[in-house]
């Protein structure tokens, strides 16, 4: 049934934020930021580049000694050094200034540290010695492989991808996991952005004691939906506003970025994954919002009314803790424990629906009861907005409420 | 909806056609039977039964406390009620019924970070205007009351008397059918006392319905066609305020003199003052024989005048034992609160 005036309110709502410089300002204050910090690391990325290249290239006049016999004399003749006869006189001559550099190969490479000894170019240029060190190795070892592709698998350089299989599919791994997950992180970006709003928006009709001339043109459920469906459609504003630099950003600066080349072609979307992690999304926003609302009609002032949004925040994040127990073991008794109480069961229930651990029946159950007390939990929220609203100085007891709602 | 109204705003001295209903004068525009209201243990109204009748302007008295703003919630469907009736034009009101009610609640405000006509015109959409309807008219009214140059700022720029405009605005936007004005001119000083008494009065020539909370006596002596007098959560008195005059108050009986005035089984005094009495006649005696006592016990009077009681004498008389402090020789126009 088409409820009266809730366009109206959606429009009023949606509209009022966007018009607010506040919003906008805190809003692009995340995408500056996160153009801040890329732009940083692009400009780090590529002096780094470009000093190691610039080491790489540097000749570096230096003497060396090789207890393990795999330098090649031609090669580090080549990087333009010498061997040294005695490594004490070759240190002293670092010292003194006689010689640029001295590196010293011991006899097990891959157990002992090559030490490089040189004069103290500052933190940044010091590394040119151990970068040149390196080089001459490598170099030498390719020499004697004699083979640049057994070089590469000898370094491994090369890729494997994992098939794997879960109840005679192919299932996702990594790949599988990320499509559901997107589901908690919008949940995550949903309760920080906008649930302090939440809260302030039902406070506002009361601190500015509008509630009765309201009431009076529409009931307080359209309201409510209407604020919460206006703050949805301003989370996907703000969502798009935040996106947009971190696309940005992996479409022309993925390499200086050091970003991984994800091909999404190759993403695994399973479709009962996707409708369970909604599912979990909407009952799980269903009942956070209907607790801040409530929670907005019982206190008088904002003020307050944080104090709850302080719990509700720590709720949220309290999952995270036993995040490596989710991972290796979803059966453990405080993983259980997290997926079934309603306030943390969103977001612990969304993480395991997307490692696949989530059983049918356990995702049935915790969409179910999330759903339901969302529900009561709304019902409760309207309840306590039409009485509590209109006590306007007052903190109004649940008593009190049930009281006026019994008549 | 809103034409008849921008049309009396614009010409507010000019006679407004009252609006046609096309329901008998018979059936009462709000209807209260045998309503009852209980919070919990506490009974705030036990018993309250009245009618409004289309066009009338009808005055909601009572002591602070006594229940008015809850029988109003509840006439409005803010609250429950425990048992009775309430209805507005025969059905309990709904939110639906929105765009035929002003109500200004003894509680006010808007929101109060955004723009006036932002307001107004969101209220008026609420009320079932149209976008471009609303902010027409709120953009008239605002010129009206000498805020058209205040249109697009915050309403929390505004001073209170200016916001109060406003919402009064919000108020009548919408040409109600009832009005239900809860302590109408509470707060407001006396140019914007005017300028509301002029608008109430352009409702009711109108053809609007005006329910009024006040503890203000000569406005309801002023306005007030019916009254009905509420205490201990039932009627005290219910009628004309001339019908409850003679209901409740019998002859008032008020003097200059000098002496002492004798007791009397035929009179009570409720004022004395230096050289100034008012006595109220108990019983059916004739005015004459309470100035032959007078007399007789060596008063000697000035000035001898019998009427009836004014509101606010029986206000006082009503409600009097609820509020000890108040003597009958503090009392003034205003009651109450």
């Amino acid at each position: 049934m088409a409820r009266h005036n809730l366009g109206t309110v959606v429009s009023f709502e949606v509209t009022r934020t966007l018009k607010k410089k506040q919003f906008w300002l805190t809003t692009l204050l995340v995408p500056v930021v996160i153009g801040i910090v890329i732009a940083l690391i692009v400009l780090s990325n590529t002096a780094t580049d470009s000093k190691v290249d610039s080491q790489k290239d540097a000749t570096l006049r230096f003497t060396y000694s090789d207890a393990s016999g795999y330098i090649d004399p031609a090669i580090a003749t080549a990087f333009g050094g010498t061997l040294a006869t005695d490594p004490d006189q070759a240190i002293a001559d670092v010292k003194s200034g006689q010689s640029a550099a001295y590196f010293s190969y011991p006899a097990q490479p891959t157990k002992e540290a090559t030490t490089a000894y040189g004069a103290d170019l500052g933190i940044f240029d010091n590394g040119k010695y151990s970068s040149v060190a390196t080089q001459l190795m490598v170099a030498s070892a390719q020499e004697k492989i004699g083979d640049p592709t057994l070089t590469g698998l000898a370094r491994g350089s090369f890729q494997v991808d994992a098939v794997t299989y879960k109840d005679g599919a192919v299932s996702g791994g990594i790949l599988g996991a990320i499509a559901p997950l997107l589901f908690l992180l919008i949940f995550y970006v949903v309760i920080v952005m906008l649930g302090n709003q939440m809260l302030t928006s039902t406070l506002e009709e009361k601190e500015n004691r509008v509630t009765e001339m309201i009431l009076t043109t529409l009931n307080p459920t359209t309201l409510i939906m209407g604020k919460i469906i206006s703050l949805f459609i301003i989370g996907i504003v703000q969502m798009l506003v935040f996106i947009l630099p971190v696309l940005f950003g992996y479409l022309f600066f993925r390499t200086s970025l050091s970003l991984p080349d994800v091909d999404f072609s190759q993403l695994i979307v399973n479709p009962g994954q996707m409708v369970v992690g909604a599912l979990l999304l909407i009952g799980g926003f269903t009942l956070f919002m209907g607790t801040l609302v409530a929670a907005g009609a019982i206190m008088p002032t904002a003020k307050e009314a944080s104090q709850v949004f302080g719990i509700v925040m720590a709720l949220v994040f309290v999952p995270l803790y036993a995040v490596s127990l989710v991972v290796s073991d979803p059966h453990a008794l405080i993983v259980q424990l997290f997926t079934f109480f309603p306030y943390s069961a969103p977001v612990t229930a969304m993480l395991r629906n997307g490692l696949g651990s989530l059983s049918p029946l356990e995702s049935g159950i915790v969409i179910a009861e999330l759903f339901i007390l969302g529900g009561i939990v709304l019902r409760l929220a309207v309840q306590l907005f039409r009485y509590g609203s209109v006590e306007y100085t007052k903190r109004v007891s649940l008593r009190t409420v049930f009281a006026r709602s019994r008549g | 909806m809103a034409s008849s109204l921008l049309s009396s705003l614009d010409k507010p001295d000019q006679q407004v056609v009252p609006r046609k209903d096309p329901r008998q004068d018979s059936e009462p525009l709000v209807h209260i039977s045998n309503f009852r209201m209980d919070f919990g243990r506490t009974t705030v109204i036990r018993d309250l039964s009245f009618d409004i009748n289309r066009g009338e302007t009808f005055g909601f008295l009572g002591s602070n406390g006594s229940g008015k703003t809850t029988t109003i919630r509840a006439l409005l469907g803010i609250y429950q009620p425990t048992a009775g009736l309430l209805h507005i034009n025969g059905k309990p009101f709904s939110p639906e019924d929105g765009g035929t009610l002003g109500y200004l609640p003894e509680e006010r405000g808007l929101y109060k970070k955004e723009s006036v006509i932002d307001v107004m015109t969101y209220f008026g959409r609420l009320k079932g205007l149209s976008r471009s309807a609303a902010h027409a008219w709120s953009l008239q009214y605002l010129e009206r009351v000498a805020l058209g140059d205040k249109a697009k700022l915050r309403l929390d720029k505004l001073s209170g008397g200016q916001q109060q405009k406003v919402q009064l605005g919000v108020t009548i936007m919408n040409d109600p059918e009832l009005l239900i004005l809860d302590e109408p001119t509470k707060g407001f000083d006396p140019v914007n006392r005017k300028l509301l008494m002029d608008i109430i009065e352009d409702q009711k020539r109108a053809g609007a319905t005006v329910l009024m909370v006040t503890h203000q006596m000569e406005e309801v002596e002023r306005l007030c066609d019916r009254i009905v007098l509420l205490k201990n959560g039932t009627v005290e008195a219910y009628g004309t305020v001339e019908d409850v005059q003679e209901q409740y108050g019998g002859t008032v009986v008020r003097i200059r003199y000098t002496g002492d005035i004798p007791e009397s089984p035929h009179f009570t005094v409720t004022l004395r003052e230096s050289s100034y009495a008012e006595l109220t006649v108990t019983g059916p005696i004739d005015e004459a024989v309470i100035l032959r006592e007078l007399m007789d016990a060596g008063v000697t009077v000035r000035e001898f005048t019998a009427g009836r009681p004014s509101l606010d004498d029986i206000f006082v008389a009503v409600y009097g034992d609820q509020n000890p402090g108040a003597t009958a020789g503090e009392r003034t126009g205003t009651a109450g609160e």
